[in-house]
């Protein structure tokens, strides 16, 4: 159970199947497990291949990550009932307290997937190069609103015919300025521009600034929010706002509004 | 504050797949059954083992939880922490109590957030890792169910839950696995006239299903699962 100073920045990490979502979580432990304390909690649909790819991969202590089963319905399990990832994310944190950063990764699903924010405050949504060249531009809630989009394996570009950099701009037209990241194991450059981006979240969490936002499961522009809900904006409407210069980004709003802002990583050029 | 709650409806919340307790992520110990050789033939019978065994002891346990929290004694923790014991006492294996505590938790986070100021609930949570069948017991009488409808709740929670996973486990008419839960009515009822009067923790019951338990510790220590247990 959850004790008090223990909160530590629960990331999402979500995309469809075979993106790279385990190496990328991988990639983060080996590159920051020096100056974070982490944890991980992976979400597999029929198996603890991820689980166990993440303790064999040696990045992290082997107890440090924790396999959440999902009764075949990962979807719900980060968005409509929460309850076991949040438990296990709690009793990370009590166990290797104080943690930094607990990882949660989605079970690979469909575009649709996101993280509710009763269970992150921050996601990344992972695509890769070789899953097509226009899935970016297809959109969806976690290609057009999670915090970061992460283009994965752009090294592979050439091999299976896809134009890198008009993936990563294509992504950048769903987001409204929000961060495209391009990744590579290969290259350097983008690893520091994701290790940056943790750290930049993770500074925002700590300072009190950072407000989780739902991407939301609908396509943009549709709209459930309602000026009583108290709940989290997640699309932006035309029709609510009420004059007073409402930007064009999506707040997340409680009772106060506050601006979503962390740093943002220029798109890497691969 | 909570409107006061109406029994009727707080139970149709209650039993419904959609509240967030992480239920789904459960198959009342059907998935290691099936993995041991279970028929699907045999899953209503699975049904009824079940709802004569460990099911009524959990409903045992929790009609006393219930009664304990409506009495209103002075040390409500050490009452309720008595009636978890008793259930622990007849529950054999470590992997079902460890399921149990895991969806008590469940319950006692939802409870926690809907009536933050209810004794009752602070009794709950100060108890740590207490099981599902005394947060549910806690729960009853916090919305004003009856011993009968918390004992129906539960009874209807375990079939639906196997009904649902056996949706998952194997091919099959959902049509037939919602047969299966009407079908199993008359036992539900059963359950309800045998415990809805006992108050003192001697007098739940204690029947064991060693099957049941040894498929629930081999599934504790399977790697490759669909569901918790």
């Amino acid at each position: 159970m959850k004790t008090a100073g223990t909160r530590s920045l629960r990331l999402g990490v979500a995309g469809p199947v075979g993106t790279g979502k385990s190496s990328l979580i991988a990639m983060i432990c080996r590159e920051m497990a020096a100056e974070l304390s982490i944890g991980v909690i992976t979400n597999d649909i029929y198996t603890d291949e991820d689980a166990r790819f993440l303790r064999s991969a040696g990045v992290l202590d082997p107890a440090r990550i924790r396999a959440v089963e999902t009764g075949a319905c990962p979807h719900t399990a980060i968005r409509d009932d929460v309850t076991a990832n949040l438990l296990a994310v709690e009793d990370l944190e009590a166990d290797f307290a104080p943690l930094d950063v607990v990882l949660v990764e989605s079970g690979g699903d469909n575009l649709t997937a996101t993280f509710s924010p009763a269970l992150v405050d921050a996601q990344i949504f992972v695509l890769d190069v070789a899953g097509g060249g226009d899935v970016a531009r297809k959109g969806g809630p976690g290609i057009g609103r999670a915090d970061l989009l992460v283009v994965n394996k752009t090294d592979l570009g050439p091999y299976v015919g896809v134009d890198v950099p008009a993936m990563i701009a294509d992504g950048m037209a769903a987001r409204d300025g929000r961060p495209v990241l391009g990744v590579s194991r290969l290259d350097r450059a983008s690893i520091d521009g994701l290790t940056d981006w943790v750290r930049a979240v993770l500074a925002s969490f700590r300072s009190g600034a950072h407000v989780a936002v739902d991407p939301g499961p609908m396509a943009p522009h549709l709209h459930s929010d309602s000026d009583d809900s108290g709940g989290t904006e997640y699309v932006h409407s035309h029709s609510d706002d009420d004059g007073g210069g409402h930007p064009h980004a999506h707040l997340a709003h409680g009772h106060e509004e506050q601006a979503h802002e962390h740093a943002r990583p220029a798109p890497s050029r691969a | 504050m909570m409107p006061a709650p109406s029994g009727e409806l707080m139970l149709m919340l209650l039993a419904d797949a959609r509240l967030p307790t992480g239920a789904h992520t459960q198959s009342a110990g059907l998935e290691p059954a099936i993995r041991a050789g279970l028929p699907t033939a045999s899953v209503p019978g699975y049904i009824r083992a079940r709802l004569r065994s460990v099911t009524t002891v959990e409903a045992g346990a929790a009609v006393v939880a219930r009664s304990r929290t409506l009495a209103g004694g002075t040390d409500l923790v050490a009452e309720l922490a008595a009636v978890d014991q008793a259930w622990r006492a007849r529950t054999i294996s470590p992997a079902m109590r460890e399921t149990a505590a895991l969806l008590g938790r469940g319950y006692t986070r939802l409870l926690s957030r809907m009536w933050p100021q209810s004794p009752a609930v602070a009794a709950l949570t100060a108890l740590r890792g207490t099981s599902r069948a005394v947060a549910l017991g806690v729960a009853a009488a916090l919305v004003g169910l009856t011993a009968a409808q918390l004992v129906r709740l539960i009874g209807y929670e375990e079939a639906q839950t196997v009904a649902a996973a056996a949706l998952k486990l194997q091919p099959l008419d959902p049509m037939d696995a919602t047969g299966w839960v009407i079908q199993v009515q008359p036992e539900i009822e059963r359950m309800a006239r045998g415990l809805s009067n006992i108050t003192d923790v001697v007098a739940i019951p204690a029947i064991g299903a060693p099957l049941i338990e040894q498929w629930a510790e081999i599934h504790a220590t399977t790697t490759q699962r669909l569901f918790r247990a």
